[in-house]
Order: C-alpha cells, then sequence, then structure tokens
C-alpha cells in the first residue's frame, strides 16, 4: 500500500497542514476531461493511412475546384482541326507543346483530356456534397420525427412500400427523361426520393434508442422531448449518421457516371466523368488514354471518400475512444 | 398474408400510375414521330389524321371522324351503297367548301352541326382541318377536309384499360367471326404432328394451339393466358413487350416441314419453311387463294422460327449462372474470412469488398472486360464470339464478381456477428469440434439473414443487368427500359416499370415466405406475435 510507505516521512509535522472539507466540491464526481469531437479526431488521426487519404482528398479538391478557373475546359476549341482527334499523350504533347493540358492526350472531337477530367471531378465532387447534403438533412430530420411519432409512422410506412417497390434507376431515369439532364434537375432527380432510404433507416435507429430504458426514464422524470431527441437521442446516432454519410457521398459519384454511360445522365453542356467515360468506352481499347483517366479519377475519389468516411464512422462510435 | 398480397398489388397499382402520369403527361407526345417513316412520307392534313390514329392507338386519346359518323347515319338507310347516295356526297362537301370552323357554322349543313352538338355535349373538342389545294383548286397532297371530334384520355382510364388488357385467357368465343359456327368451337386434345406428342388445339380461340411441347427450353408452352404489358411504341414498332422480350433473337431457321392441309390429306409434300405452324392465330380477315391450298381453316397467320435465344433467355441464363457462381463462392470465402479472422486471407478479402463496394460498377466491368480480352482472349462483343458459348464467359464473370463481394462482405459480417453469442460458448464448452461449432450453428444461424434475399436475386435475373449487357453488347432486357428512355418508347418503360415492380414485389414475399420456412421462429402472422 503506498500510505504505508509514506509513513516514515509523516512524523514530522510541519510538512503537513489539514485541509477543509469542502461540502460542495465532494458533491462532484471527478472524471478525467472527456471531450467528444477531441478523442473522435484523436482516434481518427492515429491511423496513418487517413493522414494519407486526407492529404490525397485535399489535393483532389484543389485540383477540381481551385484549377478549372485557371484553366477553363473547352471541349469544341479543336473541333475543327481533325488533326487533333484522339491524339496519344506523347502525340499531343509533341503536337502542342509541354503544357500540363495535353499531358494526358486528346479526346474524340481534340477536346483536352486533363482539363475534362478536372472539370468533370468538379462536376462530381459538387453533385455528391449538394445530393448529400440535401438527402441527408432531410432524411435525418423526417427520420427522427418518424421515429418518433406513431401516427406519422402509419403514414410513412405506407409511401416508403410503395416507393421502395418502384427501382431506384427506373425512377431517376423516368424523372431525368421528364424534367430535363442540367445539373439542377439532375439534382433534383436524385433527391426527389434519395432521402428516403436514409430516412427510414434513421427511423429505425430512433426507434431503438426511443425505447431504451434510459430514454424512458428521462420520460418518466418529465424532460421536454426535444431535450430528450438533443441530449438523448442524437448524441448516439452521430457515429450512424457518419456511416449514413460514408457510403452515400461516393454512391452520387457512382450514380452520375452509370446515369451518364446508359445515356440518361447529364447534359452534354455539363462536363462530367461520367460523360467522359460513356463518350470513351466505344474505343476503349484503340485509344485508352481517354477512357482509364476518367474512370481512375471517379474509383480514386470514390474509394478515398469511402475509406475516409468508414474510418470516420469508426472514429466517431464512443466505444473506440478507450 | 392476403392483406399483403392485397397491398403488393395496390403499390403495383400505385407505382403503374404514378409512372404512366409522369411519362403520359409530362413528356411531349409527338416525339413518338421522331423516327416514323410513314408520317415523314405523310404530308398536310393527311399527317394530322395518321398523328391522332396513332395517338389512338397508344392510347391517348380517342376520336371520332365525321367522315365515319356519316357513314353510320347513312348505312341502315342505303346499304352498301351509302357513299354513292347523293345526302352522303352533299354532307361531306361541306366540311371540304368552307374555308375555316366559323364558316363552317355560319354555313349550317345539317349533318355538321348534327355532329358538332352531339359530340360537344359529350364533351369532346372539335377540331376542324379545312382543306388545303393550288391556286388552280386542285388539291395539295394529303389536303383532303377533316373534322374530328377529340377526347383526351384520362390517367385513369388509361390505367384502367392497361388493368383490362393486362390478362387475356384465351376462349372459345374470342374469334368474333360469323363464318365460325357455334358447334365448330372448341377445344380438343390431339397428336401433334409438329412435335410428335399431343398437344390441346382450340377452334374459335385465337391461337390454334393451346398447349404444345416444343423440342427449345422450356418444352412446354401455353397460349391460354396471355399477359400483355404493354405495346412498344417506336423502338419495336407496335408489338407487344412480351413478344418482344420472348421472340429468339436470332435469324429464321428454315427446316423441312408440311402444311397443315399436306398433312391432313396425307401428301406428303415437304416444303423447306421458316414458319412455325405452333404460332398460328385466326386471321379474321379474308384468307388467300395461296392459303387456302395449305391450311385447312382460317388460322393462317404465323411467325417464323428463329435461331439463338430471346432477350429473357439470354439475361436470365446469364444472370442465373452469375447468381449460382457467387452464392457457391461467396458464401463459403465469407465462412473462410469469419473464421480466419484479422489473418492474410481476411485481409485480402476485405481489400476487394472495398474495391467492389467503392469503385463505380462501371469501372471495374470495363476492368474485367480488358483483362479478359487482352490476357485471355475472350471475345469482347458478344455477336462477335466464334464460338456462341465464348461470348457468355465475360458477362458471367462481370456479374458474378460484384456479387461474390457482397455476399461475402454479409456473411462474413453475420459469422462474426454470431461468433459471440451464447450458445456459440455452450457449444464450445459441450466439446464440440470449431469444425462442428462453424458448420453446425453459426454458418446456419449466419444464413438466416441471407435468405430473405435469394429470392431476389434468382428473380433478378429476369430483368437483366444494364451496364453488363450494354458493355459486352448482349441482346438483353437489361438494355430495354434505357433504349426506351432514350427513344421516347412510353409503352415500353411502363411496361418495364411494371415488370420490375411485379417482379420485386413478388421476391420479397417469396423471401418472406422462404424466410419463414427456413427459420421456424420466425411467423409471419403478426397477430401470433412471432413477428420480431
Amino acid at each position: 500500500m503506498n500510505e504505508n510507505a509514506k509513513t516514515p516521512a509523516a512524523s514530522q509535522d510541519d510538512l503537513f497542514r489539514f485541509i477543509d472539507r469542502d461540502a460542495i466540491m465532494s458533491e462532484k464526481i471527478t472524471a478525467p476531461r472527456y471531450s467528444y469531437w477531441k478523442s473522435v479526431f484523436r482516434v481518427f488521426f492515429r491511423k496513418k493511412t487517413n493522414i494519407f487519404m486526407l492529404a490525397v482528398l485535399a489535393f483532389i479538391f484543389i485540383a477540381a475546384f481551385v484549377l478549372p478557373s485557371f484553366w477553363k475546359y473547352e471541349p469544341f476549341e479543336n473541333v475543327t482541326k481533325a488533326s487533333t482527334f484522339n491524339l496519344s499523350p506523347a502525340k499531343a504533347v509533341a503536337k502542342f507543346g509541354a503544357s500540363p493540358k495535353w499531358w494526358l492526350g486528346t479526346g474524340s472531337v481534340g477536346n483536352s483530356i486533363m482539363y475534362g477530367i478536372l472539370a468533370g471531378a468538379k462536376t462530381s465532387l459538387l453533385l455528391a456534397i449538394i445530393c448529400a447534403a440535401i438527402n441527408m438533412t432531410i432524411g435525418i430530420l423526417l427520420g427522427a420525427v418518424w421515429g418518433y411519432s406513431k401516427k406519422f409512422d402509419s403514414v410513412m410506412l405506407v409511401i416508403y412500400n410503395i416507393v421502395a417497390n418502384v427501382p431506384y434507376i427506373l425512377l431517376i431515369a423516368v424523372l431525368v427523361y421528364i424534367i430535363g439532364s442540367g445539373f439542377w434537375p439532375f439534382v433534383f432527380a436524385l433527391t426527389v426520393t434519395g432521402w428516403l432510404p436514409i430516412a427510414y433507416f434513421i427511423r429505425t435507429q430512433v426507434m431503438v434508442i426511443r425505447d431504451r430504458e434510459y430514454s424512458l426514464a428521462s420520460r418518466c422524470l418529465g424532460t421536454p422531448v426535444r431535450r430528450v431527441v438533443i441530449k438523448n437521442i442524437l448524441p448516439f446516432l452521430t457515429s450512424v449518421i457518419v456511416t449514413v454519410l460514408a457510403q452515400e457521398l461516393p454512391s452520387y459519384i457512382g450514380a452520375e457516371v452509370f446515369l451518364s454511360f446508359i445515356g440518361i445522365g447529364l447534359s452534354a453542356s455539363v462536363p462530367s466523368l461520367g460523360r467522359m467515360i460513356q463518350q470513351a468506352q466505344s474505343a476503349f481499347m484503340t485509344f485508352p488514354w481517354a477512357f482509364w483517366p476518367p474512370v481512375a479519377v471517379a474509383s480514386i475519389i470514390t474509394i478515398v471518400l469511402y475509406l475516409m468516411g468508414q474510418n470516420l464512422a469508426d472514429a466517431s462510435d464512443p466505444r473506440t475512444h478507450m | 398474408m392476403l392483406k399483403r398480397i392485397l397491398f403488393s398489388v395496390f403499390s403495383l397499382l400505385v407505382v403503374i400510375m404514378i409512372v404512366m402520369l409522369l411519362v403520359y403527361t409530362a413528356i411531349n407526345r409527338n416525339v413518338i414521330f421522331q423516327t416514323d417513316d410513314t408520317w415523314n412520307k405523310k404530308s398536310n392534313n393527311d399527317r394530322a389524321i395518321y398523328e391522332f390514329n396513332q395517338y389512338r392507338k397508344y392510347g391517348y386519346l380517342t376520336f371520332v371522324d365525321y367522315t365515319n359518323f356519316l357513314q353510320k347515319k347513312y348505312k341502315p338507310i342505303y346499304g352498301e351503297e351509302y357513299s354513292s347516295s347523293k345526302e352522303f356526297i352533299d354532307d361531306k362537301k361541306a366540311i371540304s367548301e368552307a374555308k375555316d370552323y366559323d364558316e363552317l357554322i355560319a354555313n349550317g349543313n345539317a349533318s355538321v352541326q348534327e355532329f358538332i352538338k352531339q359530340y360537344k355535349d359529350k364533351g369532346y373538342e372539335i377540331k376542324f382541318y379545312p382543306k388545303i389545294a393550288f391556286k388552280t383548286g386542285k388539291l395539295k397532297p394529303g389536303g383532303t377536309a377533316y373534322l374530328l371530334a377529340i377526347e383526351e384520355k384520362s390517367v385513369f382510364l388509361r390505367l384502367w384499360d392497361y388493368i383490362k388488357g393486362f390478362f387475356t385467357v384465351e376462349t372459345t368465343s374470342m374469334v368474333k367471326d360469323p363464318e365460325l359456327k357455334a358447334s365448330d368451337r372448341g377445344l380438343k386434345l390431339e397428336k401433334d404432328p409438329y412435335s410428335g406428342l399431343f398437344a390441346i388445339t382450340g377452334s374459335g380461340t385465337q391461337h390454334k394451339y393451346l398447349l404444345y411441347f416444343e423440342n427449345r427450353f422450356p418444352f412446354i408452352r401455353q397460349n391460354f393466358i396471355h399477359i400483355n404489358l404493354g405495346t412498344s411504341y417506336t423502338t419495336y414498332r407496335g408489338q407487344e413487350i412480351t413478344t418482344v422480350i420472348n421472340t429468339p433473337t436470332g435469324l429464321p431457321v428454315k427446316s423441312k416441314q408440311q402444311y397443315p392441309l399436306a398433312i391432313q390429306n396425307n401428301t406428303g409434300e415437304y416444303v423447306n419453311t421458316a414458319i412455325d405452324f405452333h404460332s398460328l392465330t385466326y386471321n379474321s380477315a379474308v384468307v388467300s387463294d395461296i392459303e387456302k391450298t395449305q391450311y385447312p381453316d382460317k388460322y393462317t397467320v404465323y411467325s417464323f422460327k428463329r435461331s439463338g435465344l430471346s432477350m429473357m433467355e439470354n439475361s436470365f441464363v446469364i444472370g442465373i449462372i452469375a447468381t449460382i457462381l457467387a452464392y457457391l463462392i461467396g458464401l463459403p470465402l465469407g465462412i473462410l474470412n469469419a473464421r480466419h479472422k484479422d489473418k492474410l486471407t481476411d485481409k485480402m478479402g476485405n481489400a476487394y469488398i472495398i474495391f467492389i463496394m467503392a469503385v463505380p460498377s462501371l469501372a471495374y466491368i470495363f476492368l474485367f472486360a480488358a483483362i479478359g480480352t487482352r490476357v485471355f482472349g475472350l471475345p469482347y462483343k458478344f455477336a462477335t464470339a466464334k464460338k456462341p458459348i465464348l461470348g457468355y464467359i465475360l458477362p458471367i464473370i462481370s456479374l458474378s464478381l460484384p456479387s461474390i463481394g457482397s455476399l461475402m462482405k454479409w456473411m462474413r459480417r453475420y459469422m462474426i456477428d454470431q461468433m459471440n453469442s451464447d450458445y456459440v460458448k455452450f457449444a464450445r464448452a459441450e466439446g464440440m469440434s470449431e469444425k462442428e461449432i462453424y458448420r453446425i450453428h453459426i454458418s446456419r444461424n449466419a444464413m438466416i439473414y441471407l435468405v430473405h434475399g435469394i429470392p431476389a436475386s434468382i428473380l433478378g435475373c429476369f430483368v437483366g443487368a444494364i451496364i453488363t449487357e450494354r458493355v459486352y453488347s448482349v441482346p438483353g432486357v437489361g438494355n430495354l427500359l434505357t433504349v426506351a428512355i432514350n427513344t421516347h418508347d412510353n409503352g415500353i418503360i411502363v411496361a418495364v416499370a411494371a415488370f420490375y415492380t411485379l417482379l420485386s414485389i413478388v421476391s420479397i414475399i417469396l423471401g418472406d415466405l422462404l424466410l419463414a420456412r427456413y427459420d421456424p421462429r420466425i411467423s409471419l402472422n403478426s397477430d401470433k406475435g412471432g413477428g420480431r
């Protein structure tokens, strides 16, 4: 025992003084300081791969959002010069000079693949962020109400069961077909029912926590509903929400690529990765430089977003903070 | 259960209605003429009439032509020669003389007034196309005057028509031909000269052969119940979708066959023809003299025997093999990875799962295509395969690899969830070997979660795979929707929507039944209190 080891020194009285017992302080429970978000980031940055991926993501963001404003993508600048069509990187550099614009060769109308990818990546990222923001906001808010109110639940379940039967692709395809294929109509098509699965998922989670003992106890003690939702339920949902976000963000990029590929995606006036892939796919064996770079960029963005999201979701689960 | 089925039918109807509402009201309807040659050849008023005829055919509207109205009016009075009667000619002239609608009303021919009043009261819209003529007075091509009464069809009426036409059951009173006497109508079980076996044939029914055997899959075919999902407008002009997806896509195949009359009279006369005599349907028009020497009855309308598989069969063959492969490979791999958690195989499996989950499907399908063609020398396009069977390999691989990934992921996840449960610890305490625990306890319990998806993955094969079929140019069902959307083929869009929805509803119900069968603890009856 530690006290016993110190006894020889304790004989010297003047080293000690009496302290009054503080009645108020003794009521407080001392616990190590714990900040949720600090712990989340501590766990997140413990993994070296996360720092690397964050760097890759930062690089992609800067490249996609800053560079296109200096390097304007003009797909039809060489449309009249047939000699510039489908040039391999080496030939394009030989023809135009060593500007980064031509490092990846030219496409089927003499367009710069490099600039096209940067502009397309910007569209893809913007689309993913906007759609995720809209769907997540509506999904979480409605899902929370849906899970909490039993009346709302019975109505929403009928709607959900009907809409869930419509194949997602069909719905988007029909909507894009009807309202056109610009950037904003496309966002609308992806969000008009996109929030429903998220809301349904959140509803189930809310229902589970709503009936947990601690929530019931708070309610018995007369805590108002708003406080129960904010203090009891929402913190529990944080890691669930991050997990959903990790799956949602890359899925919109994939959806854009897929829909553009089957010919119902964004219109020709909006530069996008999906469209570049679709245009290059028929000759992907003969002109691989026009096909693989946009595929690779789309894949890298989705992989990095997915992995980082997964790791952030792991880190936001309080059980990993020990 | 009955409640479930009723709700499913209800939601199917709602889905069809939503799609119809979207497709028919929000899209400019004249896009169906963009690729129509007949429309291009017609001009002036004839073109307008052709458009209305097509709209009527595709269920947009109903309309009555003034000439038809006159025909109905005078036929009972003058018989077949009504068109040379004075009243008829005068009444017809009334519309060709008027320059516009106001003049037509002002001139006040009695029949015109009657027509307009009768249909205006019914809520029809009256449209007048005055004659278009050269300065010399000669009519321009297609310049005849027309007077029409048009009624737009509401969505509900269109939905009702669609549902009414969904199932057709063949009856012996289907053919409305007075030449066919009631005593001749009926069903017969007789020897089928074309298959060598027996067949049920009908007289008075639309099809001659109602149940027959064939030498190709599924060997037995029926024409009793006919499902009509809708009619194509543009891509397969005027054909029914069910016919389109069930007809083999190859070229007609000729073989030595006998005409029905030759068989009946036992002439022994063979012809080299591709006619599929099992497909004979009733000819309600006039039977030609040649046909009279070939057929004993009026069942003379046929289709050809074609080689290859139908669109549906192509999709299904690829899909079902890929699904079976995915279950055979994915489940054991998932079990293996769960057993050796955090070992090398598990890490490799996880990397694969992340690759499949995160990378857009398009990217890895093309990657497989490139590897398959470059490294293994497999054919890239389905049709260019030297041996037809080689063309199936890459699509099957492309389709099965992602499902392997997802099955592996879920199997591993559920296995790990089960590994810490009490019954596993108990089994271990009982002294069961690890192998037995995994085989008997854990994998069976983990399978519970996966059983529900089996019907969906099997029925999903009928829908086809959009990207895979497009990349390898497989003639399958998967492309139907995208082609329909790009060609504005509303009929196919509604039909495919109905088909997809029907399959997804059926597969969810089948999944529930299978689940209840696999795990006796689960009860589908909510009032029994078994539902967890």
